[in-house]
């Protein structure tokens, strides 16, 4: 320990004027440095986030647009989270630079706003769809990263994308992905308030904002491409079959977030229905009957792999200590998962006849 | 959906083609691959049971099932599989001393006087032969004979119980455990094969198909107390705690020393694989996936010989090849002087700050920066520097060769003289577990992981945590003794 004192001391036999040289000279280098210093850094952040507030601003006005709703300054306030002072000078700006007008008080998108817009939603959805299937983060990350990956990715790197994700036609949430240099499509389907008891519904889009109303949507496990009959309907809510998981309860507030289209009387069923593979006791048996939407990307990949295909037959052989994982026989292998890998797995029971 | 589409007429031109294409595909729910993939497994499977007979039996033999039942069951499960690898770890420890000893007699006891002599009779002078003999030579035929008998006997009883499908029922039994931890059930197979090596622990991750876990495994595996530290920790043990209890309950008191340090070791494996999974690793890929194939009869003499190839002489020729060039490092920083001290005494010198703050000394991290090819030649090289550093005379070989002593007093009698203490002995059997894996693993990690960045934290990370460790302690004992 003493050593390490003295040699600390010896450092004090510089002398301080030198030292008081060098570290101020750092210290400048630190804050001014080209690119990598502070005051370079603070400014690139700024400019990033006067872009996203741009940008953000577009994205609400061409969404408004295509689904006929008209965008204002207030709304716009709403949407970017500012004052109205404020929102309007970021409209000022995007008037400024020929991205948009003012036709009646209302902003309008020039050609050049409208095509950033269905740049930045492009990329965002595109990115949701690359988190969701490539990556192992949770739903619950998707549309805050999203958010922030638009606005970095530049056209060439959507394309990239896009091109690497097989061109999906649709994000997690339902939403539709424009193609390169294509026109915005008006959202499908209707709000699940607006529908009558009794109509045959498939969820197209379950809305990722506000946060917390999102959180509690997916706590209840409802996602785009299930199919749901409406059973209850009510100022306070709607009361729905799903076919991928019983009974659900919403009330109206929850109900406005989720988007359906009413399926023709006639039409089958999406979605694939039946017991979840994680409920059955053991020794039970059952035959696959698909794999809820709901698991996606390498997951479902590994479980297709592993055999879990329509039509297979599943027997629940053998749990282990704890009770999880739980072991099924497949295809002649004994494969053991998870609980919640066994509950993306549906299962109908099995036709005694050709058992 | 078939009576929607409407051939193009040749005169369409392309981009009409296209449009009708993403018309057609929005009206497919869902990923089209995904509907694809699902198709083609489907058409396989019909193909395959109409074209397909299987002779009338049960799909199962009810052997698998009655074992399964025992080795997976909530009483048997944990006792059978304790049982076996406190066998299989008995045998090891127990089993190696003798070809150990046995190797040694021959590399060391007669090869290497005679080549000794044969240098100096061909006429080599005094630096040659003492890098050649007494560094190369003497490193690798150490890191050989400690290193290769344990190794002989762990992994093909390893690999015999692997090939008789019990360990995969081990990784379904403890997965609930891993889970929690971020892991994959798998890991507890790379564990025990760390136990053996880490360098084939490392190897063994492969079974992992998914990546996060993979990772996980490979960079945790260092934890694993390997077959090369349990010799540096059954001697440290032995002779500074087992010395402060009376006589009859040394032997008791020292295992249960060295179990405690495998078991916080296993501590840290699943303490680390929380935090990964849980910061760095957070958005990489997460699968699970685990066959639980039939049992059946090991293929003895196969088994053995693709172990003895396959993992044993892989890790060894590794390991040879690290232990040369150190071995003449270790020989050099020992006897080339500069300024009237060896370049070994300097560099114990300038460590040795540090090495006091952590309650260790410069010695032994010397020696941990140059055993670094094989953890096995710790407590020769820790002998050898503690000698030249305290300048000790009349022990050892001559002044900087490597060796070890037959009795356990004489060594301590050194390490005391070297200034040890119980605190010394402490913290050398923690830095043990917690320093940098040994350069065959480090190796490994790079050839697996393909990333410089990985094997960069599984190397800096158990040292960081090292450091941590036994400052920690350290401090505590002095404060407190």
């Amino acid at each position: 320990m003493s050593s390490v004192l003295s040699s600390l001391s010896s450092a004090g036999s510089l002398p301080g004027g030198v030292l008081a040289w060098v570290l101020g000279g750092l210290l400048l280098a630190a804050i001014f440095w080209p690119r990598r210093g502070l005051v370079a850094r603070w400014r690139s952040a700024r400019r990033l986030a006067v872009r996203t507030r741009q940008e953000d601003a577009l994205k609400h006005i061409l969404k408004s647009e295509v689904n006929g709703r008209s965008a204002s300054v207030a709304s716009v306030a709403g949407v970017l989270k500012v004052g109205e002072d404020r929102a309007a000078g970021v409209l000022a700006e995007l008037e400024r630079g020929g991205l948009l007008s003012f036709e009646g008080g209302a902003p309008r998108l020039r050609p050049a706003g409208r095509e950033l817009a269905q740049h930045v939603v492009r990329a965002h959805r595109l990115w949701e769809s690359f988190l969701a299937d490539q990556t192992g983060l949770g739903e619950a990350e998707w549309h805050r990263r999203a958010e922030r990956q638009e606005h970095l990715l530049t056209q060439a790197q959507t394309e990239a994308l896009a091109a690497k994700l097989g061109h999906p036609l649709h994000d997690p949430h339902g939403d539709a992905i424009p193609a390169e240099g294509e026109g915005l499509a008006a959202d499908r389907g209707r709000l699940l308030t607006d529908v009558e008891a009794g109509a045959h519904v498939d969820v197209v889009h379950v809305e990722d904002e506000p946060e917390a109303v999102y959180r509690k949507l997916r706590a209840l496990g409802l996602q785009p491409g299930m199919s749901a009959e409406v059973r209850v309907k009510s100022p306070e809510g709607v009361r729905l079959q799903v076919a991928d998981l019983g009974e659900v309860e919403l009330n109206s507030m929850l109900a406005n977030n989720v988007t359906v289209v009413v399926r023709p009387a006639g039409a089958s069923a999406r979605g694939t229905g039946g017991v979840p593979l994680a409920v059955l006791p053991e020794g039970a048996s059952a035959r696959v009957a698909g794999l809820a939407p709901g698991c996606r990307g390498a997951e479902r990949r590994r479980l297709l792999d592993l055999g879990f295909v329509p039509g297979t037959e599943v027997v629940v052989e053998l749990k282990s200590p704890n009770g999880d994982p739980t072991a099924y026989r497949v295809r002649g292998a004994v494969i053991a998962l998870r609980r919640e890998q066994a509950a993306h797995i549906r299962t109908t029971a099995l036709e005694r006849a050709v058992a | 959906m078939a009576d929607a589409i409407t051939l193009p007429s040749p005169a369409n031109s392309a981009d009409d083609i296209l449009r009708e294409a993403r018309r057609l595909r929005e009206g497919i729910t869902g990923d089209v691959h995904e509907h694809l993939v699902e198709a083609i497994y489907t058409d396989a499977a019909r193909i395959a049971d109409r074209a397909v007979t299987r002779p009338d039996r049960a799909a199962r033999p009810t052997f698998d099932r009655t074992l399964d039942r025992i080795v997976t069951s909530r009483v048997w499960g944990f006792p059978v599989m304790l049982a076996l690898f406190a066998v299989m770890f008995w045998l090891t420890v127990s089993g190696a001393n003798v070809p150990s000893a046995m190797i040694a007699d021959v590399l060391i006891g007669q090869s290497y006087p005679w080549l000794r002599d044969a240098a100096a009779s061909l006429g080599f002078p005094w630096w040659l032969r003492g890098v050649l003999v007494d560094g190369m030579y003497l490193a690798t035929a150490w890191v050989i004979s400690v290193m290769l008998p344990p190794m002989a006997i762990f992994f093909p009883m390893f690999t015999l119980l692997e090939d008789f499908g019990y360990l995969p029922r081990v990784a379904f039994n403890l997965d609930h455990l891993f889970k929690k931890a971020g892991a994959h059930g798998k890991q507890s197979m790379s564990t025990m094969m760390g136990f053996g090596c880490n360098a084939a622990g490392v190897v063994a991750t492969r079974i992992i198909d998914s990546p996060r876990e993979r990772l996980i495994a490979i960079l945790t595996n260092n934890f694993a107390l390997c077959n090369g530290r349990w010799p540096t920790q059954i001697l440290v043990a032995t002779l500074f705690i087992g010395g402060l209890v009376p006589a009859h309950l040394a032997g008791f008191v020292s295992a249960a020393a060295v179990v405690g340090v495998a078991l916080l070791g296993v501590a840290l494996t699943f303490a680390t694989s929380w935090l990964l999974s849980r910061t760095v690793l957070r958005g990489e890929v997460s699968t699970f996936s685990l066959e639980l194939p039939p049992y059946r009869p090991p293929r003895f003499w196969r088994t053995l010989y693709t172990s003895i190839i396959d993992r044993t002489l892989i890790v060894l020729w590794r390991a040879v090849v690290f232990a040369l060039p150190a071995g003449a490092v270790i020989w050099l920083s020992a006897n080339v002087h500069v300024g009237g001290a060896s370049v070994a005494e300097h560099v114990i010198h300038g460590l040795n700050p540090l090495g006091l703050a952590l309650g260790l000394n410069g010695v032994i991290l010397l020696a941990y920066i140059v055993a670094i090819p094989a953890n096995e030649i710790i407590i020769p090289t820790v002998l050898m520097l503690t000698v030249l550093s305290a300048k000790l005379t009349g022990v050892g070989e001559g002044a900087g060769v490597m060796f070890e002593l037959d009795s356990d007093e004489a060594v301590k009698g050194i390490l005391t003289a070297g200034g040890w203490t119980v605190l010394t002995g402490v913290n050398l059997m923690l830095f043990s577990l917690l320093h940098n894996p040994c350069s065959t693993t480090i190796y490994t990690i790079y050839k697996e992981t393909g990333s410089a960045r990985w094997t960069a934290v599984a190397t800096l990370l158990p040292v960081a945590a090292g450091f941590a460790l036994t400052f920690l302690v350290a401090t505590v004992w002095r404060w407190v003794g």
